[in-house]
Order: structure tokens, then sequence, then C-alpha cells
């Protein structure tokens, strides 16, 4: 038997001072030492200033450049209510040139008309594209969800198939079917967007389906809200104008150009880029992710130290 | 000098004895026997960053513009609440860590009080003479509930206000006086006159935390009066406490514990963002989002009222919502009742009054063993439920295939959960000495060329009969006489 029994005072203070009983204070000192230098002088508050800050900074710069050598009018612009599209605004629709039409054609024979046929009439298989305009093909085509991997499921964002180039090809040639109708191509200027109105707007339009954070949800048997966090802000106005899916079609007398491009100045600026001052975000999806680690991590944590103090048998 | 102004205290306030007593207290050395201690420093951490947040935050739902740093939600309406809230994670210094602290050390603090109420059920604590330390319990997981989903209302985000707007329904679903209770709380017809944010905050700040107290004082008390219960071993009985005293081992070790989980909530609230409430915005009526679950301690309600049928029924110019008053009105008040009354369903089905001071293990009481691992199951089932959305996008499946496997497995796994673990119960006992260590076995080849297994000596703490030598208390604790200890710092005590 140790000696420290015996020993008195002198022995008892050795024995507080073994590394079992010293450990956990050494731990949970150098703990708390992280924790506050980390996290609390203005930490949050510079982050959250900082993520909003670029308003002003970055335009949508790809699209821009590649919309300046496909524009040749402003020719058909749908707007209803609000101010007319422009550049201006920061959000105006192109008109593509006459020379896709000819390597679109070629495209959607090799690649579509098995199913929409070849004068993209539809048949039983699909639906029928006229008259659908430039916007909505270049939304399905764009985000690799045409063509379809599975006719029996919701259509899936996948790598596109089509470069660029070959999806405004396709598009054009579906345009040239019906000329001046339907959805066109967007360009979206997100640096003049007004990020209080697009989280104003997406909260009363948007948010019911595709949740708070934009991180999508199941809604019925088959049907689901994807995703926006992948979305660009010339997608997010074709989906606004054309209503992919069983998503409703919101017009301009309902959204306008200016609510439009807002609302993917807030997605692509804020819902895709999030101001998550706490730390980790967990994914958006509120209190499924965060009990998870509350109670496997937390709680499962402090149950490890329990069996490290405690006795075992 | 010390003991002089020591002495001048205790002659004026006498409270050596009781204080003797106190330091003397034996805690049982068992792990399992720390979990409580889990709930109790997450609630003074909940005290304490709670009183931090108090000072910063404003309860009241008047509508001013936000001014604040958060950019998105400049020059929106938002109630005080909620800019206040928005302000002190981003605008005070370590409000953030403070506030995501507590909210962490909330879940902790249920989760806690669930761990350690499973391992007192299944250990028997409950039983006589410990009954009323039980009903104190509940009654505090209870409160905790309550005072977690009040606490998770307060910034009036649209997440939480969404929360709100169903509490309202099922206080509506009362028959009879359901809408006069809501209009009651909520000062009339939703949303309200605006009172709910300052009465959800005074009974979150003052009067749940009070009564908690109170509880907490109540549940140490007894605790410290009855003495601990322990598990049979050696030279443990029904009529002494072996363990450490609580000074100085167990001291030095629930001090040690109170930093660790400190620690780790703060560790939490520092790395891992909880609520955030900036990218949700100002709840109104009119706004909803999907995928909006509330914590998960009340996920088990928020589960049941997913699953239930739409069921109603209308005659006498009533109408009861059942499939909002069965789930969360009669299904929580069912749980909460069998676990308030178990200890005496259980005495009286057993016909056992006697006193227990020793612990049961699991396996020996599988009836009982049977019957909580049922119960988890329809709470774990439930509590499942709560996230049917978040699954059914997460793993790719259809939301109404999700919501029928919970429907069926609401009801297959309680059943199968019993009988498993009855099953298991006395398959466990039947195996004896199954989890102790076994003996090693030496193989030896005899002259003849013969092999022959023997049994090695038994190491020293196993098998019977090897009992250590009691080992004489330190010197400065002279309360206990040295034949009355064993092992290194442990002490056995008389009750």
């Amino acid at each position: 038997m140790p000696k420290d029994h015996q020993a008195g005072e002198a022995g008892t203070v050795r024995r507080w001072l073994r590394p079992r009983t010293v450990a956990p204070f050494a731990l949970v000192g150098a703990v708390g030492i992280i924790g506050l230098i980390a996290f609390s002088p203005g930490s949050a508050h510079a982050s959250s200033t900082a993520t909003p800050a670029p308003v002003q900074a970055t335009a949508n710069t790809a699209t821009s450049s590649q919309a300046s050598a496909y524009v040749s009018s402003n020719a058909n612009p749908p707007h209803l209510g609000g101010q007319a599209p422009s550049k201006q605004l920061g959000l105006y629709y192109i008109t593509l040139p006459r020379s896709y039409i000819a390597p679109g054609a070629a495209l959607f024979a090799a690649n579509c008309s098995t199913c929409h046929g070849p004068q993209a009439l539809g048949g039983t298989k699909a639906p029928n594209l006229q008259g659908l305009g430039a916007g909505t093909v270049d939304f399905w085509v764009s985000t690799g969800r045409m063509p379809l991997a599975n006719s029996s499921i919701q259509a899936t964002r996948k790598p596109p198939r089509f470069n660029r180039l070959q999806t405004l090809e396709v598009s054009a040639w579906v345009q040239s079917l019906t000329p001046g109708e339907g959805v066109q191509i967007p360009v979206v200027n997100t640096s003049l967007g007004n990020l209080e109105q697009g989280n104003t707007l997406f909260t009363l339009n948007c948010a019911a389906c595709h949740t708070i954070t934009g991180a999508g949800d199941a809604l019925m048997d088959g049907a689901y809200a994807p995703t926006l966090h992948l979305a660009t802000p010339t997608q997010i106005v074709e989906a606004i104008r054309s209503g992919p899916g069983n998503m409703p079609r919101f017009g301009p007398g309902n959204i306008t150009n200016t609510n439009a491009r807002d609302i993917a100045a807030y997605v692509t600026k804020v819902l895709q880029h999030p101001t998550n001052a706490g730390g980790i975000g967990l994914g958006g999806i509120g209190p499924v992710g965060e009990g998870f680690v509350a109670l496997l991590i937390g709680v499962g944590a402090l149950m490890l130290v329990c069996f490290w103090i405690g006795d075992r048998a | 000098m010390i003991d002089e102004s020591l002495r001048w205290v205790d002659d004026r306030l006498g409270i050596a004895k009781g204080g003797r007593t106190f330091l003397d207290k034996i805690f049982p050395d068992h792990w399992s026997f720390m979990l409580g201690e889990i709930a109790l420093y997450s609630f003074v951490v909940l005290l304490g960053t709670g009183v931090f947040l108090s000072l910063y935050y404003v309860p009241s739902a008047h509508e001013i513009i936000y001014h604040g740093s958060y950019l998105p939600l400049r020059g929106q309406r938002v109630s005080e609440a909620y800019a206040s809230t928005v302000g002190l994670s981003f605008d005070v210094r370590s409000g953030l860590l403070m506030r995501q602290a507590h909210h962490w050390a909330a879940d902790i603090f249920v989760g806690a009080i669930a761990v350690h109420m499973a391992r007192v059920f299944f250990t028997g604590a409950f039983r006589k003479p410990r009954e009323f330390n039980w009903i104190v319990g509940v009654t505090m997981l209870i409160l905790a509930i309550v005072n977690g989903f009040l606490g998770y209302s307060l910034p009036d985000d649209l997440v939480s206000g969404t929360g709100i707007r169903i509490a309202y329904s099922i206080i509506e679903s009362v028959p009879l006086v359901g809408s006069y209770l809501a209009f009651f709380l909520f000062g009339g017809n939703y949303p309200g006159s605006g009172v709910i944010i300052p009465r959800f905050f005074i009974i979150h700040v003052l009067i749940v935390p009070l009564i908690l107290l109170g509880l907490l004082g109540a549940h140490l008390g007894l605790l410290v009066k009855q003495k601990h219960t322990q598990f049979p071993g050696k030279s443990k009985s029904e009529r002494n406490v072996v363990g450490s005293p609580m000074f100085p081992t167990f001291m030095a070790k629930t001090t040690g514990f109170l930093f660790m989980t400190t620690g780790v909530i703060f560790l939490l609230g520092g790395f891992v963002q909880i609520n955030p409430i900036w990218q949700f915005g100002q709840y109104e009526s009119y706004k909803i989002s999907y995928a909006v679950q509330p914590d998960w301690y009340m996920g088990w309600l928020d589960g049941a009222l997913r699953i239930m049928p739409s069921w109603e029924w209308v005659g006498w110019g009533h109408t009861i919502p059942l499939e909002v008053f069965l789930p969360a009105v009669i299904f929580p008040g069912i749980v909460f009742n069998i676990f308030y009354t178990w200890p005496f369903i259980e005495s009286r089905h057993t016909k056992d009054l006697a006193y227990h001071n020793l612990l049961d293990r699991p396996r020996d009481r599988p009836k009982r063993t049977a019957a909580g691992a049922a119960m988890l199951g329809l709470l774990g089932t439930v509590f499942f439920a709560s996230s049917t959305d978040v699954m059914a996008n997460f793993f790719d499946l259809p939301l109404m295939g999700v919501l029928w496997f919970f429907r069926i497995a609401v009801i297959v796994v309680p059943i199968v959960s019993y009988f498993l673990a009855y099953q298991i119960c006395n398959e466990l006992r039947q195996a004896e000495g199954l989890g102790k260590r076994k003996r090693a076995l030496a193989v030896t080849l005899t002259e003849s060329g013969e092999y022959r297994t023997e049994e090695s000596e038994p190491r020293p703490g196993d098998g019977a009969g090897v009992e250590l030598e009691p080992v004489p208390v330190p010197a400065f604790i002279d309360v206990v006489p040295p034949e009355l200890a064993t092992g290194e710092g442990v002490r056995r005590v008389m009750r």
C-alpha cells in the first residue's frame, strides 16, 4: 500500500497532483482559453460584415461577358410590371444570333428529338417545347436536367452534357421555331441587386419550398424542391419566369424584373455564402443537425468523460 | 488563524456539524453516477450565459427598423426581440459565443437529464425510499423541456415563430376550454396582441428557473439525506455506502467535471453554429419556411403530430381536432403520467415494499428493462419521425413512404424492443460469469505426451475470497473507524 495514506498533508497534496487528477483541469483550461480567444472579440462582427460586403465588388463576370458577345438587342422584353429590363436595371434579356440556329438544330436532332420529336412538338414521352422560349431550354439544359437520366423521377441536377455555347445553340434553335414567344435568356448583374429586398421577397415567395436557407427539401412523393446552393443568377431568373417542374411560374406582374434581380442577388450572394458567424453551419437544415451534434458530440463526449473519471467495475 | 476565524463563524452559525456531514458524504465511484452531474453543470452554464443574454435581449414585439451590421436585414421591419437577438450576436463582444453556448447547454441539459433518468430507471434506483426524488426528477425534466421551448421561441425568428404557431394550435385543440386558454395566453386570436414575447420571457428567465432551482435543491437534499444507491459488490450491502468522500476526492473530481462540461459546451458554442436566426429573418404569421423542426427534446412531440392521421370529431357545433389533441396533448400526458407513476406501478406489480439501497443489474429485472426499452423505442420512433422531410430529402426517399414507415414503426418498434430486451436479459442471466474476466488456461505437455489444461492462479481482484486488506483512512478524518474503510481512497460508511 502507498505510504500516502498515513503521510498526512504532504501525501494528500501529492495525491491530488497525479496526472489523472490534474488532466481534466489542464484540458478544460486549454479548451476555455482557445474558445475565448477564437470567438469573443468581434470575430462574429467581422465576418458578418465581411460576407455581404462584396455586394459592390463582384459582378457576375462570366455571364455578363458572354452576354455582351451574344446580345444583339433587348428586343423582346416580357415586362408587365416594374421597370423595363435594361443594363442599368441589372437584368435584361438577350436575343441569340441567327448563326446559332443551324448548329443548334443538329444538336437537337442528335440529343433531344428522340423524345421531344424532330420539330420539338413533343410526344408520349416528352412535352411540346414550342413557345417555351430559349430561357426555358437554357435552364433545363444548363442545369444538366436535360437530357433526362431517368424519366420516372423528378429531373435531377447533374453536370451538363453541353457546354455553354452548345446550350445556347440548342436554345436558339428552339426559339427560332416560335420567334418572340416564351422566356428569354436573362443576364443578371447581381452587384446591382438589393439584398434587403431580395431577403423579403425570397422569404415570401421561395422559402416555403426551398427552405429559408435555400437548402431544399422533400415536398411530396417523388417531388422535392432542389437546393439553391448551386444555381447561377441566370438559372434563378429562368426558373422564376418559366416555372420548371412543380415550381409555379412567376410572371413579371408578380415578380418584377427588379424583384427577380434582387432574389437572384440574395440567393447567390447570401444563401450561397451564408454568414456562418457561429462556426460550422451544419448544412443549413436547422435543429435536426443540431440535435445530432448535441446528443452525439455534446452528451456523448461528456459521457466519455464520466467513463474516464469514474469507476467502470 | 484560519482555525480561529472558522471557530468564530461556527460559534455564531453552528454550521460545522452540517458541513462535516456534507464533506463526508460518500459518492459511489461508478461512472454512471456522474450522468446527473452533466445536467447539473449544464444548468450552471445555462444560468451564467442566460444572465449575460438577458442584459442585451429586449423582450418586446414592438416593431422597429433594423439598422444593425447584418446587411441583408437592414431596413426591414423587425421586432425588438429579433433585432436585439441579432444585435447581441453581431454587435456585442462575445455575444454570439454566449448565445450559442446557452443554446448548446440547453440541448445538452435535457439530453443529460434523459440519460441520467434512463440510468436511474434501468437500475431500479427509483424504488422505495426514493420515489419522491424520482417524481422531483420527472418534474424537472418537464420544466426543462418547457423552458427549452420558451427560450427557443424568444428570438422571434421565422423558425421559432412557426413553433409558437403550432403551440397555439395545440392549446386550441383542447376540447371546450382550448380557445379560452389560447386567448388567455396569447392575449387574443393568433398572433395575439404582442404580449406573447414578454410573457414567454418572464416565464423563461424567472418563473421556471426559480422552480427548477427549488426542485434542484430538493433533489440534491434528498440525495444527501437518503444517501446514494450503489451497485451490489464486494463489501457493499443494503446498509452501507462505499465510495469516495466529498472532500477531498470527489470534490476534486466533480470540480474537474464542472470545467469539462463548461469546456465541451463552450467548444460547441465556439465552433459549431446553432440557430443562425439572422439567416431565418423575422417571423411574420404569413411567412413560412419548409424543413422547420423544433429543438431535439421537442422532436418526439413534433414527430407524433406528423405521423398522426387527420382525424377530427364534429358534433353539437363543436370540433375536436383529434389529429392535434391526441398526439400533442393526450400522448405526452400519458407518457409523463407513466413516468410519474412508474415506481408505484412497479411496486404494485412486484409486491415489493422493502427498502432498496442496492441497485439492480438491468438484466436481473427483465420485465422492467423490457418496458423501458419499449418506451425508449416508442419515443425514439416518434423522435425520428419529426425529421421525415429531412430524411426523405437526404436519403432520396418518397416522403409519404417515410411517413408510412414511421406510422407502422411506431407500433412495431416498441413491441419488438420489448420482446428483444426481455429475451436478451434472460439469456444474459443464464450465461453465468458473462462479462467477468476469464482465468487464463495454462496448457502443459506431460512426459507421456499428453496435453493438460489447468486454470492459472487468479489475478488480484478476481474471483471470490481474494479481498484486499482494509486500509486505514487518512488521519485527518477521524469520524470513520479504520476498520470500515477499504481500498485506496474508498470509504464505507453505515447508513
